[in-house]
């Protein structure tokens, strides 16, 4: 069974002559007729599947659509066309630590970042002493999030976020937090994760990460998918476009 | 409406987070947000007692409509913001978004039954007695919720694609101020415009807490169904709009 499926999606983005976001410019805008702009299609009829238990990559240059896909994927951005579906939870990794809150312990956003994840407090409840462990914070669970380093503050995010236990993950670039030893913890995180079957959705500039982590992917070029399939063909079509 | 019960837990956790920065976790931060409104209240006695002489209990009078239209006015005002001052939660993970305004309405409203809890006292020291119908006055609060959550959709949502609407927001809802009985007495309105004026949906909400915590009345049924039919019809257009806004937010903050 699919993991995801992506059928005909299409997004286009707007681009203002004038950049207007008051009413007081906009009513401007309408007695000199300014309210004109361009259309600017970011995916053009994008059409793919992932399987489940898979890792798939997506490549291509700035600005080929890579993001735009993803935040389609984790439901921020509407496509204008098209449509998809996920099949399991899904965690997406666009940024690590959304909704921390400075003023509160970190025990106390370990809870709130998961309800973010979509996590009941029961089930955070019973993962809490592992994330805590994994992170190496448990000396810290008292602590404000304002006193943590910017290391503790994202081994935090990250542990919370792998011990929600998705069954999909969307990832924008692969998550380099902390220092060597806890990079080397993450790494092995993520091949446990393959090992478990789940799937892994990728977008990377890194073309090393594609090929050692991704068994098929897909390669993106002005908002279209230009090659698909088996890793190390796309990456080498993609050799190809850079030359 | 679905999605929104899946995440109540979140919705609670925000609203917690809300109150906490609110009071600074302490309960001492929560008697200094009341000082400023208790302070106007005693500046507008200072001022009007004397002006409104017929309206007996002016004091009760004015407490009560204040800290009613303060709910709304504090309630609106902070929706504007909900999205924007969230942008993370919008842009970067995916929640449903009309429980960032839930949340904020959600924390007013604690802090709002809270303060009522706080001027019971004051009520009773200025009256001398106190009706048993103050009791029932959490329930207008339930009605009174919806409707300060509609409008709080409608306004967070199109804050993020008109920036200037906290400027108009604030000449509106000075106006509307005015034109609800808070500082001076119901009869101070003609005849001729009274119809009018009563179609206020604040004018009702606070004629209603009157009547429950100073007078010992029980609201009409047609003031009663007024409100309910108002705050029904603000969750609705408020929802609606909120849907119809909310697709490129992520494109717009």
């Amino acid at each position: 069974m699919s993991a995801i499926t992506v059928n005909n999606i299409s997004k286009r983005f707007r681009l203002p002559h004038h950049k207007k976001n008051t009413l007081f410019q906009n009513a401007i805008g309408l007695v000199k007729r300014q309210l004109t702009y361009e259309e600017f299609w970011a995916l053009k009829d994008i059409s793919f599947a992932v399987e489940s238990g898979e890792t798939f990559g997506i490549i291509g240059r700035n600005g080929s659509g890579k993001s735009t896909l993803l935040k389609i994927l984790a439901r921020v951005l509407y496509p204008d066309s098209g449509s998809f579906s996920i099949n399991g939870k899904v965690a997406s990794f666009l940024e690590l630590g959304v909704g921390f809150q400075a003023e509160l312990t970190a025990a106390e956003n370990i809870y709130i970042y998961a309800s973010v994840l979509g996590m009941s407090r029961r089930e955070t409840g019973a993962v809490y002493d592992q994330i805590l462990d994994f992170a190496e914070l448990k000396k810290f669970e008292d602590m404000k999030l304002k006193n943590f380093s910017s290391g503790m503050y994202a081994r935090l995010a990250f542990s919370t976020a792998v011990n929600c236990d998705p069954d999909i993950m969307l990832v924008d670039e692969v998550l380099a937090v902390g220092d060597e030893a806890f990079q080397k913890k993450c790494a092995l995180k993520i091949d446990q994760f393959r090992d478990q079957g789940k799937t892994i959705f990728l977008v990377s500039h890194s073309l090393e990460q594609v090929k050692e982590l991704c068994s098929r992917a897909a390669l993106l070029n002005g908002g279209k998918i230009i090659s698909y399939g088996n890793t190390h063909k796309v990456i080498d079509d993609y050799r190809q476009i850079l030359l | 409406m679905n999605e929104i019960w899946k995440y109540r837990e979140l919705t609670w956790n925000l609203t917690v987070v809300d109150l906490k920065n609110r009071y600074q976790n302490t309960a001492l931060g929560f008697l200094w947000s009341l000082l400023s409104p208790l302070a106007l209240a005693l500046v507008l006695y200072a001022i009007f007692r004397y002006l409104f002489k017929q309206e007996p209990n002016f004091a009760a009078y004015l407490l009560v409509g204040l800290m009613t239209w303060r709910f709304f006015a504090v309630g609106t005002t902070s929706s504007l913001y909900c999205i924007l001052g969230k942008a993370s939660l919008v842009t970067k993970v995916y929640i449903p978004r009309q429980i960032l305004v839930l949340s904020n309405v959600l924390s007013n409203l604690i802090s709002s039954l809270l303060e009522f809890v706080v001027i019971i006292p004051i009520l009773w020291a200025v009256s001398g007695s106190l009706p048993p119908t103050l009791l029932l006055f959490p329930l207008v609060f339930l009605i009174y919720f919806w409707f300060v959550y509609g409008a709080g959709l409608l306004l967070a949502g199109l804050f993020v694609y008109f920036r200037d609407l906290n400027q108009i927001w604030e000449v509106l809802i000075n106006i509307l101020f005015f034109l609800s009985p808070i500082i001076y007495p119901m009869a101070a309105i003609t005849e001729k415009t009274m119809p009018y004026y009563l179609l206020n949906p604040m004018t009702q909400f606070i004629i209603i807490n009157r009547d429950l915590m100073i007078y010992g009345n029980l609201p009409s049924l047609y003031s009663l169904a007024l409100v309910t039919a108002t705050s029904i019809a603000a969750l609705i257009i408020g929802s609606f709009a909120f849907n119809k806004l909310q697709r490129r937010f992520a494109e717009e903050i």
